[in-house]
This record gives structure tokens, sequence and C-alpha cells, in this order.
């Protein structure tokens, strides 16, 4: 019976936290709870979780989570006692309810409902407040601290529409009690609202005013608005039994000391007192629910309100940032100290792998439990002496190594390489093949890959041209490959390998200032030296332009040509800043190219 | 290359190379510019001796209208020389004691070895034997401006100097303070 009364169903599916109020926190929980209605048993809520907040009471069901599962309010407990229990008899909590705190099984919680899942607007600082504060807190506006329910009329007419459902069922069983009073008799009319005009009962708008008229099936429903006073009558208080204001919790697995200190300290601390005792203050009992109620003799807690309430929200919210961030620093400071266990955890395997390679390939059978006492894998293998020593020891020898390199190329891709480890034989090979493969693969890009079936559309990027910039190439290669990009390093480390797969080959060459080439034979030093020289023994001179024309590459790359050149000697330049008219130092002047004219020159001047 | 030997108004025999344009540029590479700062030495000490001209400056490169324009700009292919450029060719030519900066302590004058002072010694005691002005006192301006024009006229007097100190340390020669200047006695002996 008490728990129909006081308890509210609530869907246990839904974690705890979600099932809060905004001002609500959780303080303890408790698993393998059972709960007594009165002194029996409830039969529905035998093995449960017990989660205690600083409003509410939750129990939610072990298997039937869904229906059996239930909320109360601590504000209806008035005294807890406390039975540690005895042989077969579990711990207890014993909580008894106040009977004059009873809710309206129905009004009440339709008034929770429409309270918590809908932000409403202060009329006063048209502040916004969220949905989801406890039932108290919610009836205040959290910036002002104006009583919602300062909305005189609109509010008043919600409850009452909301109710008859329930009280016309209700009032036949009262009977008498609620007889209409004689001034709603039909017979008399229906009084105006505005102009107090006696309506006849059928109309629906007022005849003088226009004003829509109270409808006569619900005139009773309007005589019972001030429910209090009706409220002690219809629900027949039976207080003779307390048994029907006892919820026992049956602690049967331990956990009643913890649980039931934290239960005294949130009745202590009545946390819904607060915002009960700012509602009395504001709307002097104009709701059932702001009853306030004296005898628990709390002291009045203050709340804030106005600007040092936003003062105070805003401190709060900074302080629950401040706390998150260490927690979430905490967690980094952890994985620190474990990343250091791992590295040194990676060292010790090094070392013991190192140690272990080094005493395998002495294959003395005997002797090897002795000789290698770090191998963990060799010693198991070899000590049983009554294993076949053959197969055994021909075994260790090839399969021990592959582990070993697996595992070290492991810990150097995890960047966990110690300096003590040598690079293997082994890692190198594997290397040397991969950038084999890549080398293999930038040929196919820059020459064009001799497959047939892609014969029409590969084309390489130097097949039309004797010489192209790295960087050219190392952005069409890795475009080319889309994702897997190659680091400049690697790709670096692939050029001296390139002449090999090529045909014909492709040599880098890095110039004076830097650049960097590929390029083909007929770009390599010699010849385009001879070229030139001949060009050059043919025309007399040329610019820079004119020879980066005639070999089809850009000016720069030209420029950068002609004076490697120019170190050998071969040539030399004639700078029209020398000019005597049209020159000048400007960025007009050009460089005109000769052949060495002062290389055996021999002197025909006077003497 | 279809460069030829060309000769100027005054009757220089210009070289061949003088004509390609490559000569009045500085070249980059040290070997090819070690060849054509020899060249340019040459041209510049051979004109000097040609003209009898004994000082060059810098700015004979800068201005045009002086003695040297003949040798430093070249109006058939439209090419001078850079003042940098003579600049650099001046220090190569003192480095080489081909020339000595005139004054000392600066870089923009030098004074034209086409004689060593040892040979301007020679040249003035034979000059002097020549005309029997030996074991007399002679000033400086005697020596360079003489009557009758010498090898020694309008020779600049830090070069004569140099040369008769060179005479005075080989005992042919002695340097005597006179009441407006200073004089020098030359001798016969020494060789």
């Amino acid at each position: 019976m008490a728990l129909q009364r006081y308890t509210a169903a609530v869907d246990g599916t839904i974690p705890i936290p979600a099932l809060l109020y905004g001002d609500e926190e959780l303080l303890a929980s408790q698993d393998n709870v059972g709960i007594y209605d009165g002194l029996q048993k409830a039969p529905n809520h035998q093995t449960g979780t017990v989660h205690v907040s600083t409003h509410r009471l939750f129990f939610i069901h072990a298997q039937n989570a869904s229906s059996c599962s239930f909320a109360m309010d601590l504000l209806h407990v008035i005294r807890t006692a406390h039975y540690a229990g005895l042989f077969k008899s579990s711990p207890k909590v014993t909580l008894f309810l106040d009977a004059s705190t009873s809710p309206d099984p129905a009004a009440g919680a339709q008034i929770e409902s429409d309270d918590v899942f809908e932000s409403w607007e202060c009329e006063v600082c048209s502040h916004r407040n969220p949905p989801g504060l406890s039932p108290a807190a919610a009836r205040i506006c959290a910036l002002c601290g104006v009583p919602r329910s300062a909305v005189p009329s609109s509010r008043t007419h919600q409850i009452s529409s909301s109710l008859p459902s329930s009280t016309t069922s209700l009032s036949p069983s009262v009977g008498s009690s609620l007889k209409l009073s004689s001034s709603n008799d039909p017979s008399s009319g229906v009084a105006c609202p505005a102009c107090t005009f006696l309506n006849y009962h059928s109309l629906r708008l007022c005849e003088i005013c226009s004003t829509p008229l109270p409808q006569v099936s619900r005139i009773p429903v309007i005589s019972m608005k001030s429910a209090p006073s009706s409220r002690s009558v219809s629900p027949p208080p039976d207080d003779g039994d307390p048994a029907k204001h006892i919820i026992k919790l049956s602690f049967r697995k331990g956990g009643d000391k913890v649980f039931y200190s934290v239960l005294r300290r949130a009745l202590k601390a009545q946390a819904w007192e607060a915002w009960r005792l700012i509602l009395r203050d504001n709307m002097i009992g104009s709701s059932s629910l702001a009853v306030p109620s004296p005898d628990r003799g709390s002291s009045p807690i203050s709340r804030p309100s106005g600007i040092d309430s936003i003062l105070r929200n805003v401190e709060a919210s900074a302080q629950n940032t401040r706390t998150d961030l260490t927690d979430a620093l905490k967690d980094l400071e952890a994985l620190m100290v474990k990343a250091k266990g791992l590295v040194q955890l990676a060292g010790e395997l090094n070392e013991k792998l190192t140690a272990s390679s080094t005493t395998t390939p002495a294959p003395a059978a005997g002797s090897m439990a002795v000789a290698s006492p770090f191998g963990s894998t060799s010693t198991i293998v070899v000590s049983s002496p009554t294993s076949p020593m053959f197969s055994t020891t021909t075994l260790v020898p090839s399969t021990e190594p592959e582990e070993a390199k697996f595992i070290r190329s492991s810990l150097s891709q995890l960047g966990l390489q110690m300096s003590n480890a040598p690079v293997t034989l082994d890692m190198i090979r594997d290397e040397r093949r991969w950038i084999e493969e890549l080398a293999r693969e930038l040929a196919r890009i820059l020459q064009g890959s001799a497959d047939s079936y892609s014969h029409q559309k590969s084309v390489g990027i130097m097949k039309e041209r004797g010489i192209v910039g790295l960087d050219e190439v190392w952005g069409g290669w890795n475009r080319a490959r889309g994702i897997a990009l190659i680091p400049p390093s690697t790709f670096l480390q692939i050029l001296p390998l390139l002449p090999s797969y090529t045909s014909p080959p492709i040599r880098s060459r890095v110039f004076k200032s830097g650049l960097s080439v590929l390029h083909t034979p007929p770009y390599t030093h010699a010849a385009f030296a001879s070229r030139l020289a001949g060009c050059l023994l043919m025309s007399g001179s040329q610019t820079t332009s004119q020879v980066a024309q005639e070999e089809n590459i850009t000016i720069s790359l030209a420029g950068e040509m002609i004076e490697a050149v120019e170190a050998d000697g071969e040539i030399c330049r004639d700078d029209s800043a020398a000019a005597i008219k049209g020159g000048g130092s400007g960025s007009g002047t050009e460089i005109r190219w000769w052949n060495n004219v002062f290389r055996e020159y021999v002197w025909d001047g006077q003497i | 290359m279809a460069h030829s030997p060309q000769t100027t108004p005054s009757g220089f025999l210009l070289p061949s190379i003088h004509s390609a344009p490559p000569f009045f540029t500085e070249q980059p590479n040290p070997n090819t510019q070690a060849q054509h700062t020899e060249q340019w030495t040459r041209i510049i000490l051979t004109y000097a001796r040609h003209k009898r001209l004994f000082v060059l400056r810098v700015e004979d490169a800068a201005v045009p209208g002086g003695d040297w324009d003949e040798v430093l700009r070249n109006e058939r292919i439209n090419r001078r020389m850079l003042p940098s450029h003579l600049s650099s060719i001046l220090a190569s030519m003192v480095s080489k004691n081909l020339a000595v900066y005139e004054p000392p302590k600066q870089i923009h004058a030098v004074l034209l070895y086409w004689r060593l002072p040892e040979e301007w010694a020679d040249v003035l005691h034979s000059w002097a034997t020549a005309t029997g002005q030996l074991n007399t006192i002679l000033t400086y301006y005697e020596i360079t401006d003489p009557p009758v024009p010498s090898p020694l006229s309008n020779m600049p007097l830090p070069l004569l100097r140099r040369a008769i100190n060179v005479l005075t340390r080989s005992g042919r020669a002695q340097i005597i303070g006179v009441a407006d200047g200073e004089g020098v006695r030359l001798f016969a002996g020494g060789k």
C-alpha cells in the first residue's frame, strides 16, 4: 500500500543519470536490495539496485527494469531506522513516511510531468528556463528567483482541464458532499465571467459580450479548485495502521551501513526544502505541493537570486570545467606512466633477444640449456632431454631468429628501437627489397609502363622531356599513388637505384644552387657542354633564353646547366650591363654566352 | 671569331681580344678570370707606355673623356669597362707589383709600373750620364721637367723618389736637402 501511494513508476532501462533532475545529484548506489511494502515483502521488488540522490530514492529491478522500477521523493520520509541483521535476516533500513505529504496519485503526477518536461519563460525577466529541474526548483525562475506560479489564470485553467477525467469518476463515490451549490443550478443560468450576465445554461457564448462561457459539465470541477480541503476528504486517511506508511529496504548482500549514512545525509540536507521555502515565501500556499512542513525544523537556506545567482552559476560551471580538466589530465599522466613501463619492457625484450640470438648459433645440445638463460623459447625446447633432439636443434635456429626479427622490427616500427640493438641484415634486406620495388614503380611512372594493356594511355612523366625537376617527379608520383604517399627521404633513397631500372638510364643530378633533377643521357653535363660549345661555335654567342629554347627546357634550368659548363671554363659570359648605350644595370640586362675567348689567346696587339 | 686587331687614333694597336664583348665582363670562373685579367693588365701597361701615362684611376672608367677612353671603352661593340671591374683589375696589378696605390691607403688610383722603379733608376742614371750631370746637385724639378725632353719628362714625383731610393741603396745617388725642396746628387760609382 505504501509503495502504491508514495512511489511513481519509472522506466528502469534508462540510466540513472538521465532520470535525474537538473539540480539533482546521485549520491550512492547499492545492488542486491529487496523492498518490503509495510511489513510484507513486495513481490515484484525483490532483487534490484537502489540509488539515492539528493531528492529521490530509486529502485531499479534487476530483471524487469522497465516495469518493476520506481522512484520515491525523499520529502515523504520523516524518520529512518537501521536494523543490523541477525543470522539469516538481512540488514534492513526502514523508512517511515509522512501521511500528510502523501500525494494525490492522479493530480500530483500530472502536475509534475507538466513542470518537468516543459521549458518556460519567466514573465518578469523573460529568461527561458530549461526543463529538467526538480519540481520545486522548476517553479522558480533560475535567473531572477520569481516563482513561476505568478502566472495566474492560465495555470489554474491548465490544472482544471487536466483534472476532469479522474474527478468525474470520483464524484459519484463521494456523493452528496460534492453536491452542486444552488447558485450553479442549471435553471438559474450561467453567469458570464466577464459581464456577470446570467446566460441560459446551454449557451456556449455570452449573449451580451460573446465571452466564452464555462461549460455546465465542468461546474463541479470549478468548485473543487481549492484542492487541499477536499483532498483530506476524498482518500480517507487511515492513520491507524502504521504499516501503511513504512517501506523497508533489505540489503541482501550488505552495503547497508554506507548506504544508510548517505541516505541520512541526504535527508538532513533537504535539498528540496530550500526551494520549497522560497516558494512558500513568494506564493502563499497556493499550491498543495508547496505546503511547508515546519515540523522538520530545518534552518531556512536562503537561495540567491538575481545577479548573485548568475555569478554563482558562472562560478559553478567554471569549477566543473576545472575538475573535468584535472580528471582528464590525470588519465594522461597515468598513460605516461604506463608508456614508461612499455618502453622498459621493450628494452628488456630486446636484450633478451640479443642474448638468445648470440647463444643459439652454437647448437651443442647438452650445454644449450645452460648457455641460454634468457631465450625462454630455446630453453624450454632444449631442456627436455627426452624429446627428439634432432628435430628441435634443427628447428631452433630457423624459427627463433624469424620471431626475433619480427619482434624487433615491430619494436622499431613503434619507435621503441633500442640504441644498443644492431640493425640486422634481415631488416636491411627487407628495406632494400622495398626500395627496389619502389624504384621499379618510379621507373614505370617516369618512362611509361611496358605493359601491353596500358600501352595507349600510360605516358611517363619523362616520355617527352629529357630533364625534369625532382619536385615535379615527386609530386607526380605521389599523385599517381593516391594514398600511401612516399616521404621525400625515401624518395631520395630510391634515386640511386633508378638507373638500373630504366632504359635509357635516368640519373639524378644536383646543381650548384641545390636544384635537383632527373635526366636522360642526352642531358648529362658532358653531352650538354659539347652541344653548347658546338652551338656557340656556329652562332658566335647566345643568350640563356635562346639556349633554353633550343634545348626545350626552362630558362632557369638552362641557366643552371650553362653555369655548370661555365664553371669548367668552356664558355665565358658577356654581361650587357657593361654596354655603353642601352645597357645599364637594370633587370633588363641579359647575359650572352661565348666560347672561352681567353683560352689559347695569343697577344696580337702592340708590343 | 672574326675579331682583328684595331689601331686607335693615337696609333695604338689594340689586340683582337679587345673587340670581344666578354672581355668587358668579369668572369665568375677563376681560371677564365685570371687569363682575362692578364690580358687587361697587358693592354693597360702597353697603352700607358704608348701614351706615357703614369696614373690610372677608377674614375677613368666611370667618366668618359679621359686619357684612357681608347682602352676602357669600345664603341664598336658597345662595351665599356665598369668601375667595379676596373678596381678589381687594379687590385690584381698591385698584388703583382705592376702598380702601386698612389697615394697609399686608398684603392681608387694607382701609379702604373710600366717600368719598375729599378728600371727607372737605370733610366735616370743613364740620362744623367748622357747629359753630363753626374756629381752635380739636381732638383727633382730639373729631372722631371728638363729643358730638353727626356724619357723622364713629366714623371710623377713619387715614382722619381722610388727610383732615386733604388739608386741611393746601391750607392749611386745621395739625397740632399736644399732650401726650396729636395735635391739629388748622382754618382758614377757602383756600376
